[in-house]
């Protein structure tokens, strides 16, 4: 509503006879239109990169759909089955009408997700598929006839975990729970158990890595911080080269070091420390693991630590001292507390790091030393089980968004500083 | 110069578009392997100059990306035999007109001549390649290892042993060491009591088992003496006996034996091109011709005459058939992997296998 001053007749005009607030609503939209222009590519970025992936991989995670786009009729035929007498021809005709009509990329694709409820669902519609065209009916004698296991009712009861379209399924076996056929959550079986294990060693080696790393780093970042230029750049450089040299490279130099036979632990028995028969293992098991992901993720601690006590006044030590402290306490009460934001920004960049690794554990982790990224990479690129692998990333995600709120509220996000 | 430049321009751009549509991208696992395919098959092409090889880790991870996408740029996949047959279930690889691929010498039709059953029309034959033991030359002062229970027996054969981190091959060895026939394995493994002796038997290499993921890696493992035994792929311990002389010596007996095949992606941008270079990948002279750089052995029976005419096969001169892994007189100890039980039961014994190298 206009709120004109009395004394004007109708609204206040512009020269060109536009009434000013819609001019002003004019020229306001096309500044925000251009403001949206200027952002549209990093708003397009974000979308196709994260957005739109992130989407993708927590869809996939729950997705149930193609199965039951495939096999319409065989789950309303399974609802009408008591599920303790043989299966009826019913229901051997539903299947056969949904094989029947189904495409035969769909039926490989949805056989393939049957295996996950009960393993041997695969070659048993693969066998029974290649026959449909020449069935009759009674269809439970020709399905019996194409594979006898159509009695066996573990399939047919299997059916009842993936009648819904959405299944939690995915993210029980990423925590070795399992469904059973009543949808009742159940443990997996104990000798199948791998994935809280994983998760745990996860967690454990992020976290020990990120303390290691600190550690390290604390006093370096010091030293770069606080010695003369000259020394300081060399340092660096220090520091620097080994971020810049491959990953691969890296790695492979610390399976040289720290093998069986390799310079560490001869060395060691050359020296007379070791005898030749108890050689350390320090590759291929959870310590080359820590041992080669420490080295790798340190610039990404000692990078923010020195960029914060670059800024710290040396002179704020010196007056602490001043005023009677001692060197330690000095440093422990003035100087210290200075450094949590460049801490904070290197933990948190160390830890998100870390917890998805898997190029080094894959190459010197052996079997102890192997992490959930792995087990991702391989669901992904192996066994193809991508439902399991976006439950797997999605958990991975919301664990890493857990500690970011835990370190906003312990010391909070807008003091972190990445340099 | 305006105008020149142009011109080059547009030229340049045509050459390259058009280079880049008469090119066909054949993906394969690279090293010596991806080296004997160039050599067997894009050097004796009719033209090399359109075939161009790309390395991957295998899996069908990226196939199923590009297919879904609909972005596919590859067009050939080497793959494994499960992936032959997955790709073809859910449709990521094209059905061939089998009709076009070359018979033997003989007139058999090319599928009659595949040394297995063809599982699908979108598979073309390429090699066999197996799992065996091996040891180094040495390592054991009085009795060798012959057997592939001795692989698991340390007391007798004491050292580490060098194995990989998925169960495929070691499943069915392990059955093998326990004393079950050839013929039966798959009928023991799809029992759960088949399943638990077979790890039962893992069980007693378990404390001393170093594990490998990448080819290379076992023989490493053995050279330096690491472990004193390892399982390894068959072309890898040929490729270092035959060209480098290693001092390496395999143990015959319990090997695991795998398909290689070709397959075409799904809405391959040079379909015909691709089609084309598969017909002469295939041919009987073409698999024969991959024997004299590579120990792996040809898919097609027709093939093994030629090389048995042609010994000494390899390119340096040296006998080849020895060192074949689907040579006649290792068959009977031999198992052929098969791929629709790994389909059916992979994952859940994958699961455990991984829970048990982690215990």
């Amino acid at each position: 509503m206009s709120t004109a001053p009395a004394t004007v007749d109708g609204p206040l005009l512009t020269a060109d006879g536009v009434p000013l607030k819609e001019s002003l609503q004019i020229s306001l939209r096309r500044s925000k239109m251009r403001a949206l222009l200027l952002v549209l590519p990093p708003l397009l970025f974000l979308i196709f990169l994260f957005v739109i992936p992130i989407g993708n991989m927590l869809t996939r995670s729950v997705d149930d759909n193609l199965i039951n786009d495939v096999l319409p009729n065989t789950f309303a035929a399974f609802e009408t089955w008591d599920k303790k007498s043989e299966p009826t021809e019913a229901m051997f005709e539903a299947f056969y009408k949904d094989l029947r009509d189904a495409d035969r990329t769909d039926i490989g694709k949805a056989s393939v997700r049957m295996n996950y409820a009960n393993p041997g669902w695969r070659s048993l519609i693969k066998r029974t598929a290649r026959k449909i065209d020449k069935m009759e009916p009674p269809y439970k004698e020709a399905f019996l006839k194409a594979d006898d296991r159509w009695l066996d009712q573990d399939f047919w009861r299997s059916l009842g975990i993936m009648k819904d379209r959405v299944t939690f399924g995915y993210y029980l076996n990423a925590v070795d729970l399992d469904y059973d056929y009543d949808k009742n959550i159940i443990q997996q079986d104990e000798e199948r158990k791998v994935y809280n294990l994983l998760w745990w060693r996860t967690i454990k080696v992020s976290i020990i890595v990120t303390i290691a790393c600190l550690l390290l780093a604390y006093p370096v970042s010091y030293l770069l911080a606080t010695l003369p230029m000259r020394i300081a750049n060399l340092l660096m450089i220090c520091v620097l080269m080994p971020f810049w040299t491959s990953l691969l490279v890296r790695i492979v130099a610390w399976m040289i070091m720290l093998q069986q036979n390799g310079v560490v632990n001869d060395t060691l028995v050359a020296a007379g420390v070791l005898s030749d028969e108890n050689r350390l293992s320090m590759m291929y098991n959870f310590n080359g693991t820590i041992i080669v992901m420490t080295q790798i993720l340190l610039p990404f601690m000692i990078l923010p630590i020195y960029s914060v006590m670059k800024t710290i006044p040396p002179s704020y030590m010196k007056a602490a001292q001043n005023l009677g402290a001692t060197p330690t306490l000095a440093f422990i009460r003035v100087y210290m507390p200075q450094t949590i934001p460049g801490i904070g920004a290197g933990c948190i960049l160390v830890f998100i790091v870390a917890i998805g690794y898997y190029i080094t554990p894959e190459l010197v982790g052996g079997k102890d030393g192997r992490l959930i990224g792995n087990m991702v990479a391989y669901h992904m690129q192996r066994s193809l089980n991508w439902g399991l692998a976006a439950a797997m990333g999605t958990i991975l995600l919301c664990v890493i968004l857990v500690f970011y709120w835990v370190y906003d509220k312990i010391i909070g996000i807008d003091n972190m500083k990445m340099g | 110069m305006k105008v020149l430049l142009k011109h080059t321009l547009l030229a340049s751009v045509v050459a390259v578009t058009t280079a880049a549509q008469a090119e066909v991208n054949i993906v394969s696992w690279g090293g010596a392997y991806t080296a004997s395919q160039q050599k067997a098959y894009q050097d004796t092409y009719k033209d090399p100059g359109s075939i161009n090889f790309i390395n991957y880790n295998g899996g069908l991870g990226e196939v199923r990306t590009q297919v879904e996408s609909g972005n596919v740029t590859w067009d050939i996949v080497d793959v494994l035999p499960h992936e032959g047959r997955v790709g073809c279930d859910e449709g990521l690889f094209e059905e061939l007109d089998r009709s076009r691929f070359a018979p033997a010498p003989d007139g058999t039709p090319m599928d009659d001549d595949i040394m297995v059953e063809l599982p699908n029309d979108c598979v073309v034959p390429q090699i066999f390649w197996s799992y065996v033991p091996f040891y180094k030359a040495g390592t054991f002062k009085d009795a060798q290892p012959t057997t592939i229970a001795d692989f698991f027996n340390v007391k007798k054969f004491p050292g580490k042993r060098g194995i990989h981190t998925w169960p495929n091959a070691l499943i069915e060895m392990a059955l093998l060491a326990d004393g079950v026939a050839v013929k039966d394995v798959y009928k023991v493994m799809s029992t759960p009591e088949g399943i638990d002796r077979a790890f039962m038997m893992l069980d007693k290499i378990k404390d001393h088992a170093v594990f490998w993921s990448s080819g290379a890696k076992p023989l490493e493992l053995v050279q330096s003496g690491e472990v004193s035994m390892a399982l390894a792929y068959n072309g890898r311990i040929g490729a270092a006996i035959l060209s480098e002389d290693a001092p390496f010596v395999t143990v015959w007996d319990g090997q695991v034996l795998e398909e290689e095949w070709l397959g075409m992606m799904k809405g391959a941008p040079n379909k015909e091109a691709a089609m084309d270079f598969l017909i002469h990948a295939s041919t009987t002279q073409s698999q024969a011709e991959q024997a004299k750089y590579i120990n792996y052995g040809p898919m097609r029976a027709s093939a093994f005459e030629i090389i048995k005419k042609g010994e000494p096969w390899f390119h340096n001169g040296k006998n080849i058939m020895e060192h074949m892994p689907n040579r006649p007189e290792v068959m009977p100890r031999s198992v052929v992997a098969s791929p629709e039980w790994w389909a059916d039961y992979g994952d859940s014994v994958g699961e455990r296998y991984t829970a048990w190298m982690g215990q």
